[in-house]
């Protein structure tokens, strides 16, 4: 089984990159469910591609309830073979704003709507032992920015929910293979205004979360390029000796 | 779904759901008895593909994947170190990270021939009682191959997948030295789209292990169940009867009933659980008049060495084909089997060899210095370049002050006291001779330099012996004055042979469980 052979869900797909991701993902020939909070962002997505490439669930990603009824009726048509978890929320507010109230509900939807989604996509996934899932991620958490907060730490937390992940499936489930991307920043509703075209960075989302190569598992890119993980001295040093130092990858064909 | 298997009166309960667990499992549900497998590890998720991994400490996250959560807490030579052994905690048990090497054994090792006695005048069963078990369970697990050249024995084999170039080169450059290399006994199916499974589950019914042919067969024939994360206290029963097991799962402690026990928790896990059994009943553990529950203890040793063969050969994989008994009994010794390990000297094979060499000396508290074995690997890779890694398996015999024991206060780690005896160190040397000479024109270099421990195959600790007072089991593998408490694990075994060893778990496993099923008909 290959991954284009199921469906690929997208989250927080009525708008901006996960719009962009959806269409870009339809015209490469996957069968796309797009899940969004609202209706008219989700069937605005679906009219821009081809008829009937572009399945349309709406729920809230943050009700764990709402995200399993989604996934059941996603399954009874094709299983999940692909996860792109892009919902997120950026409420700009100073710390001094947020209650606490406040706070958590941005983090159930940036943490606990990638929690969600992804205990609900294993289901399928651990069964064949096959699946791709990319969560959308930032650097946010390296250096917050003033009125940042909430979206840092539960943006950061994601990056940790990938690791976290890798380590409890990754020598398990090989195939299931689970990276982080950075999209740079775009010109979208949550990004800057002279940012990248959303269409673009989609290209390479669409492209990664088609690549279905087991030693990706645990990866991070940012834009189309690797990230690599952070090397002390000693260790550059040993890879060296070692002739072990590789560059990092770039996505194909996107 | 616990409450109804409380409540089940089962005709038996099987402990230990690894090899010889889930053959006897099966034969019993296939013969129409109600089967509840009883296992301390998860069932598992069937597409799961790790392997062991030694370094992973972590007890929920080693059960979970399967492995026996605790260490092993061994006294070799006076000497103690802890480790994680290759032994398996869940469905399929140790199997399911198994190569998949299922070899027969000679018939001098199951009992005396001419010129070749027997260490101890030979096992109750002899190999004409075995034979028909072996070719049954050569069936059950779909094993493949060629029949070594050298033995007269028939085997019960399904032709063997298309040679790769490597193992073709290999296999003409063995025979150009006089050696007589065959294509080991393998139980991979080679379906469509094989991963060959050697050390990892195997996400299909592809390769065939304890769980492949022994409890899912079982479980599909609806007549079994299985009871996974749960473990088993203690046997509990009169002088000469078990009536329960007291078992612990998910915090609760209950009993579970059943007419007949069979015990197959592997022979480190069984004797334990005998003597975790010590009760008024049974003073020094269950089934221990002899004292001997435990004791015996062998493993083989591992003669790792590289090996270049002499024509240029392709350079597609690792050699995994190939066995040779050119070196098994060798100027009146009794030495073992020699195969090839799948591996190809690489660099992380050697990483590892040296890694545990480092494991086993005096710097080991300095775990440092553990990654400076990386440097010397990186420069043998290169020069060991495309060799392929073998290993002689050497015979360990049975010594009564080799033996697993119980401590209540950690039980899930498995103490072992072990003695390398100068018989076992003598016959080795001779070994190594013995391969070194017989590889002439071979370059070839040994990767293990002190004596290796196979402890995936520990065997031996509920001796099977006729006289009560120097065996745990009797010939049908029943305990000795306890008639319906059976075992089906590598425990019984008297010798531990010069080839792997789960073939011959699975085949008397069948006979242990067709042994029961009999009686049981005869009113028994």
């Amino acid at each position: 089984m290959s991954v284009t052979d199921g469906i690929a869900v997208v989250t927080g797909a009525g708008g901006g990159l996960g719009r962009a991701l959806a269409l870009e993902l339809a015209a490469r020939g996957v069968r796309v469910a797009a899940i969004g909070r609202s209706p008219g962002g989700i069937e605005e997505t679906a009219a821009m591609a081809p008829e009937g490439r572009i399945m349309t669930v709406m729920a809230d990603v943050a009700d764990a309830d709402a995200v399993r009824n989604a996934f059941a009726a996603i399954t009874e048509a094709a299983p999940v073979s692909v996860l792109i978890n892009n919902a997120a929320v950026y409420p700009r507010r100073d710390f001094l704003d947020e209650s606490g109230e406040s706070f958590a509900a941005t983090v159930a939807v940036n943490l606990g709507g990638m929690v969600n989604c992804t205990r609900a996509a294993l289901d399928g996934m651990v069964r064949t032992g096959r699946g791709r899932i990319v969560n959308v991620s930032t650097f946010a958490d390296m250096a917050p920015l003033p009125a940042s907060a909430a979206y840092s730490v539960s943006k950061g937390a994601g990056r940790i929910l990938t690791r976290a992940l890798v380590a409890d499936l990754g020598d398990r489930f090989p195939g299931i293979v689970i990276t982080d991307w950075m999209p740079g920043m775009l010109a979208t509703r949550m990004g800057i205004a002279d940012g990248l075209a959303p269409g673009v960075a989609a290209r390479w989302g669409a492209a990664l979360a088609l690549w279905d190569d087991p030693a990706l598992n645990g990866a991070v890119f940012e834009m189309n390029r690797e990230v690599l993980p952070p090397r002390g001295l000693k260790a550059r040093l040993r890879d060296a000796l070692l002739m072990r130092r590789r560059p990092p990858r770039v996505i194909p064909d996107s | 779904m616990t409450a109804d298997i409380r409540e089940t009166l089962w005709d038996v309960i099987v402990i230990g759901a690894g090899m010889g667990g889930g053959m006897a499992g099966r034969r019993l549900a296939e013969r129409g008895l109600k089967v509840l497998f009883v296992e301390k590890g998860p069932q598992g998720y069937r597409a799961e593909h790790q392997g062991i991994d030694p370094e992973m400490g972590d007890p929920v996250a080693r059960l979970l994947r399967g492995y026996w959560p605790g260490p092993i807490r061994a006294r070799i030579d006076g000497r103690d170190s802890e480790f994680f052994g290759p032994i398996g905690a869940g469905v399929g048990g140790s199997s399911v990270f198994y190569a998949a090497t299922l070899e027969r054994p000679e018939r001098h090792d199951i009992e005396a021939i001419e010129g070749r006695p027997h260490p101890t005048g030979g096992w109750p069963v002899g190999y004409d009682a075995m034979r028909d078990w072996y070719a049954e369970a050569e069936q059950l697990l779909h094993v493949c191959g060629q029949a070594d050249p050298l033995s007269p024995e028939a085997c019960t084999l399904e032709p063997p997948p298309p040679l790769s170039g490597v193992d073709a080169a290999l296999m003409r450059s063995l025979r150009g030295a006089g050696l007589h290399p065959y294509r080991s006994h393998s139980a991979i199916r080679y379906l469509d789209g094989c991963h060959d499974c050697l050390g990892t589950k195997c996400p299909r019914p592809c390769k065939m292990d304890g769980r492949s042919a022994g409890v899912e067969p079982a479980l599909a024939t609806g007549r079994a169940a299985l009871l996974d994360r749960c473990d088993v206290r203690r046997l509990c029963g009169t002088a000469d009867h078990v009536s329960h097991i007291e078992v612990a799962r998910g915090g609760e402690v209950f009993d579970l009933r059943a007419r007949q026990f069979v015990l197959a928790g592997g022979a480190l896990g069984s004797p334990r659980l005998l003597l975790a059994s010590a009760s008024e009943a049974w003073p020094e553990g269950c089934a221990n008049h002899s004292g001997l529950v435990g004791r015996n203890l062998m493993f083989h040793l591992n003669e790792v060495f590289a090996l270049w063969p002499q024509q240029t050969a392709p350079d597609d994989g690792p050699s995994k084909a190939i066995s040779l008994r050119d070196f098994y009994h060798w100027q009146g010794q009794r030495f073992g089997t020699v195969q090839a390990m799948g591996l190809k000297a690489g660099y992380g094979e050697i990483v590892h060899v040296l890694g545990g060499m480092f494991d086993r000396s005096m710097l080991r508290h300095m775990r440092a210095l553990r990654h400076v074995t990386r440097l010397p690997a990186a420069v043998a890779a290169r020069v060991l370049g495309r060799a392929q890694v073998f290993v002689g398996l050497l015979e360990d015999l049975g010594y009564p002050e080799n033996r697993v024991t119980w401590d209540a206060s950690a039980p899930d780690a498995i103490d072992i006291t072990y003695t390398l005896h100068p018989e076992l160190l003598a016959r080795r040397r001779a070994f190594r001779r013995a391969i070194r000479a017989g590889l002439r024109g071979h370059r070839s270099l040994f990767l293990t330099h002190a004596p290796e421990l196979n402890f995936g195959h520990p065997c031996g600790t509920l001796r099977m012996g006729l006289d009560p007072a120097t065996s745990v089991l009797d010939a049908d593998c029943r305990a000795h004055g306890i008639g319906n408490l059976h075992v089906a694990d590598a425990s019984f075994m008297p010798t531990s042979m010069g080839v792997n060893p789960s073939l011959t778990i699975a085949a008397n496993a069948l006979r242990v469980a067709e042994g029961i099923a009999r009686r049981r008909e005869a009113g028994e």
